[in-house]
């Protein structure tokens, strides 16, 4: 069957050439560019948390020494609360539990930091950067297990009926990102073998 | 591998340096060097045209097929 020519039938369509195609204005090298915005805030959350992981390692080494006369803490969910007595292995756990917890977002910024420096070096697909990442899904996996075994503790000795503890619904997204992670971390090894044949490809 | 590169023969009958060489080709020494030493894993068929004008031959006078006990299980990976 022959469809009729659109000039026949009356109908000019529009000439899709160079000039009247605007590509997006979203620049993916060079200044103001995706990978440099993407690095902008790699480092200033780098600093943020380095920061933040400094004074709670000194707040945590200061917990060995300061006085706890009569101190309580409030244990709370938002809604209910309860007062429990301060005592020195709560404070050490708190606050060592908090430092583990921001210190181990640091390692993960770190690794990615050095990972994006290979990035911008036109050489990402290195056998580092497969470490890396497995390192990355690791720590992940750690922090992720330590949170839910820690507010369980919470919830079950310290503020049992105020706190609930995580169920396991709510593993779901953090499992995923680390699975993603070891995932990606396959195909840096991929991608690495396959740069070192091409190095090797005279 | 079972491919040999028969480079230091050819190189030594035309009297060529491989620094020499690899200037007439446009190839690095380290890439000419990894060629040589059998380290290689693929050579392009640019590269391959390249030294068969520099060095006058034909593809089969650079390139040897000998197998061994142990190249049918050779795998990708090194």
């Amino acid at each position: 069957m022959h469809l009729p020519k659109l000039a026949s039938i009356g109908i000019r369509a529009p000439r899709l050439t160079g000039g009247n195609l605007r590509t997006p204005n979203l620049r993916t090298l060079g200044p103001g560019s995706v990978s440099s915005l993407l690095k902008i805030a790699l480092d200033v959350a780098y600093i943020l948390l380095a920061l933040i992981t400094g004074v709670l390692l000194l707040l945590w080494v200061a917990s060995v020494f300061i006085p706890l006369d009569n101190l309580n803490v409030t244990v709370t969910d938002g809604d209910n609360g309860r007062q429990i007595p301060l005592t020195r292995p709560l404070l050490l756990f708190g606050v060592g539990a908090m430092t583990a917890y921001f210190g181990g977002f640091l390692m993960i910024l770190r690794g990615l930091r050095k990972i994006f420096r290979t990035l911008t070096l036109g050489d990402p697909f290195q056998p580092d950067n497969v470490r890396r990442l497995r390192q990355i899904g690791l720590i992940l996996a750690v922090v992720t297990g330590g949170v839910w075994v820690a507010q369980g503790l919470v919830a079950a000795r310290l503020a049992p009926g105020v706190m609930e503890p995580q169920g396991v619904s709510d593993l779901l997204t953090p499992v995923f990102s680390i699975l993603v992670v070891f995932v990606l971390a396959e195909v840096f090894r991929e991608g690495a073998r396959l740069r070192r044949e091409s190095e090797l490809t005279i | 591998m079972a491919i040999r590169v028969q480079l230091d023969r050819i190189l030594a009958e035309r009297r060529m340096s491989l620094t020499e060489l690899a200037d007439r080709v446009g190839v690095t020494v380290a890439n000419l060097s990894i060629l040589k030493t059998g380290k290689a894993r693929a050579v392009r068929f640019s590269t391959l045209d390249a030294l068969c004008r520099e060095l006058d031959c034909q593809p089969g006078d650079l390139l040897a097929h000998e197998p061994g006990p142990g190249d049918a299980f050779d795998t990708a990976e090194d």
